[in-house]
């Protein structure tokens, strides 16, 4: 388990191909087809932007540390696989998957100052603990009580050491690990396909591009060197990419996983151009009020 | 959903409870039956609420969510089997497998009416079973921090399988160091020196240390290191705990630095000295040798080299798990592959195999037969207290 993801539950039970994803969506749509009509939502990936902005306002107070959030986002993907988001309050789910992640993740924070951070943070008016108490009986429940998560931060620090990566591709390595929470990678691949997507990327973007978001044009580029690696390898340009490449090659590691990594981060830097806080706000606001979903 | 938690499986529906087994300070332990269709025995434990009394949702504790979390990722033949969890209406519990027996159970029957040695082949059958739990534990990266006989069950076909993870926790690249979570681990008479010389950052060798101890108790049938403990103060400072240090080093010496490089790094270090003052015995410790041969010649194991006398191989590996250098002390892996357990026959996989000693099955009160709405845990004193013998120290403390 912890140490075998191949035997772990993520792997047995939340680990999916995109197809039994989006078929399973639609399924949980359908039950609620009224309200799906009723209240648009912005881009499921928007919305991941918005929430990851809300949990990290909630953990910076409370000095929260990146792993503990990211089991956090992991939980709150898992429970709207399973539950229609309409019919619940994001606000509530949010803080209650921290609060729970907090307790797995080894750091444990008291239900109280969850609860203080939420209710700074979203203007919410839940204010009792037993709301956060009762939540998180219904977030295990759905989960069915798998709450061990394997991230690819480890997988990536091991990558690190083998290939001398340097501080600033470490860094933006791990940005991307970061970024990929925002997507639907977690439930479609293996921890350590993701590091190795992560770490090519940042070999071959170069850390000294800038910010992250411009990137799409840049691992677009990456992309062709993996064409590459695939279609003939020992004929990469670069020195660097290139040990990487042949390693790549020789590796166990599914190519066209790392691939579909890429374009998934591809896509999501580029949907990230168009993201503002206040839509997902408004319309997640909506359908809470009109429903009385924070009474 | 926020209507209220809906409850999708009722413990009711699913089983019938047959009896209370034992209470702790995590909660209630019953025996149950399979309902509707579900075949076999059970133990179902339950968790007492945060708070007592609580009649609202007000958070699962930590230990009970790690023990929710790990349970229902592991699976080995010796490690309780989990059936299920069931949350329902503010309760948790966790249903396991059945076992008819532990080995504080029949540790006890052994005592009683009158001292009778656990046989060496049932011995060994135990600790190679629970050698092969705990590799699989460790190698999972979840050290168990409560190892005793209470926690060791038995099934009526022989098999070990640990039990109560509600203090193991993962060890990969902690957060905080591990001290900083739970102040206190291990029930007393099986902590490891390093935790008792304040360790911060303690290994899985501590469970290595309590393998050591239960060990010894099944040859002598009596706790090896029977301290006594020191408890915390009102400050929550937890205390040196002086006389279980002092039951270890007057049987295997005073630890030094040649023996434990590291043990001036230890943050009680400077209370060992302290110990030596006015105690002969600390000059002049037993050795655990000579404890280990008295031990054999009171129970009247037969002398000789045979496989109905655990012999020297087993005086060697009890030596290496009760080692004060938690560096140099076996790993469960190593100690699997100790001559102990291939000298003269292999373990059998059925610890009761050629054994002529019929255990009696374990006591269940009728009690407290409710359940759902039993009183709440601990207020209540029916049936066996925590751990049934007598004198026993009560389990380790909340965490902080």
């Amino acid at each position: 388990m912890a140490a075998n993801y191949w035997e772990s539950t993520q792997r047995k039970f939340w680990t999916f191909s995109k197809q039994q994803l989006a078929v399973e969506r639609k399924r949980i749509e359908e039950t609620e087809r009224n309200l799906v009509n009723m209240y648009p939502l912005p881009d499921r990936r928007l919305l991941s932007i918005y929430f990851y902005h809300q949990l990290s306002k909630m953990a910076r107070p409370l000095g929260i540390r990146q792993q503990a959030l990211a089991t956090a986002q992991v939980y709150v993907r898992r429970f709207y696989l399973k539950i229609e988001i309409r019919r619940t309050n994001p606000a509530l789910v949010l803080a209650t998957a921290l609060y729970l992640a907090c307790k797995m993740e080894e750091c444990p924070q008291h239900i109280r100052m969850i609860l203080a951070e939420a209710r700074h943070c979203w203007d919410t008016s839940f204010n009792d603990i037993s709301k956060i108490g009762e939540c998180e009986f219904t977030l295990i429940s759905e989960m069915n009580s798998q709450l061990i998560i394997h991230h690819p931060y480890r997988s990536l620090a091991e990558l690190q050491t083998q290939f001398q990566l340097t501080q600033e591709e470490n860094a933006l390595a791990w940005s991307i690990l970061n970024d990929h929470y925002l997507t639907d990678l977690p439930l479609l691949h293996a921890p350590h396909v993701i590091a190795t997507t992560a770490m090519f990327l940042a070999v071959v973007l170069k850390p000294t591009q800038g910010g992250l978001q411009g990137h799409a044009a840049g691992i677009t580029s990456a992309l062709q060197t993996i064409g590459n690696v695939r279609n003939a390898p020992g004929q990469g340009t670069q020195n660097r990419v290139q040990k990487l490449v042949d390693w790549l090659a020789e590796s166990s590691v599914d190519m066209e996983a790392v691939v579909e990594c890429t374009q998934e981060l591809i896509s999501l830097y580029e949907i990230w151009e168009s993201y503002t806080d206040k839509t997902c706000k408004d319309q997640i606001a909506k359908f809470v009020k009109a429903r009385g979903l924070d009474k | 959903m926020f209507t209220g938690y809906n409850t999708k499986k009722r413990v009711n529906e699913r089983y019938k409870i047959v009896g209370f087994i034992s209470s702790g300070t995590y909660g209630r332990v019953y025996k149950a039956e399979g309902k509707n269709g579900r075949v076999g025995e059970f133990a179902i434990k339950k968790f007492k609420p945060d708070k007592e009394g609580e009649l609202q949702y007000s958070g699962i504790s930590q230990s009970a969510i790690r023990e929710m979390a790990l349970c229902t990722e592991l699976s080995h033949p010796n490690v309780v089997h989990t059936v299920e969890i069931i949350l329902e209406e503010k309760c948790i519990f966790i249903v396991f497998e059945y076992a008819e027996h532990d080995l504080l159970q029949i540790i006890h029957h052994h005592n009683q009416p009158q001292r009778q040695a656990i046989p060496a082949r049932t011995i060994k059958s135990i600790l190679h079973q629970l050698l092969q739990g705990l590799v699989y534990l460790h190698k999972n990266w979840v050290m168990h921090r409560d190892l005793k006989p209470a926690n060791i069950m038995v099934t009526s076909a022989g098999k070990v399988k640990i039990g109560d993870l509600g203090l193991a926790r993962l060890f990969y690249k902690p957060l905080h160091s591990l001290f900083t979570g739970d102040k206190v681990v291990v029930t007393i008479w099986y902590r490891a020196p390093e935790l008792l010389l304040g360790s911060r950052h303690y290994t899985p060798a501590v469970d290595l240390w309590a393998v050591g101890c239960i060990f010894a108790e099944l040859l002598s049938l009596r706790p090896i290191f029977k301290g006594e403990e020191a408890k915390m103060d009102s400050k929550k400072t937890v205390p040196f705990q002086r006389n279980q240090m002092q039951k270890i080093v007057e049987i295997m010496g005073m630890p030094n630095k040649d023996r434990w490089p590291l043990l001036a790094a230890m943050p009680e270090f400077g209370q060992l000295s302290s110990l030596a003052a006015g105690n002969a015995r600390f000059h002049r410790p037993q050795g655990l040798e000579n404890w280990y041969q008295a031990c054999l010649k009171n129970n009247q194991y037969p002398p000789g080299s045979s496989p109905d006398n655990p012999g020297q191989e087993g005086f060697s590996l009890l030596q290496q798990l009760l080692e004060y250098d938690p560096q140099k002390r076996l790993t469960a892996e190593k100690a699997l592959q100790h001559p102990y357990f291939t000298v003269h026959e292999k373990p059998t996989e059925n610890c009761f195999a050629d054994s002529k000693i019929k255990y009696p099955v374990r006591r269940v009160s009728q009690e407290d037969n409710d359940i759902r709405t039993s009183s709440l845990p601990g207020t209540k004193r029916s049936g066996l207290p925590d751990d049934s013998l007598i004198g026993r120290p009560a389990k380790r403390l909340k965490e902080g």
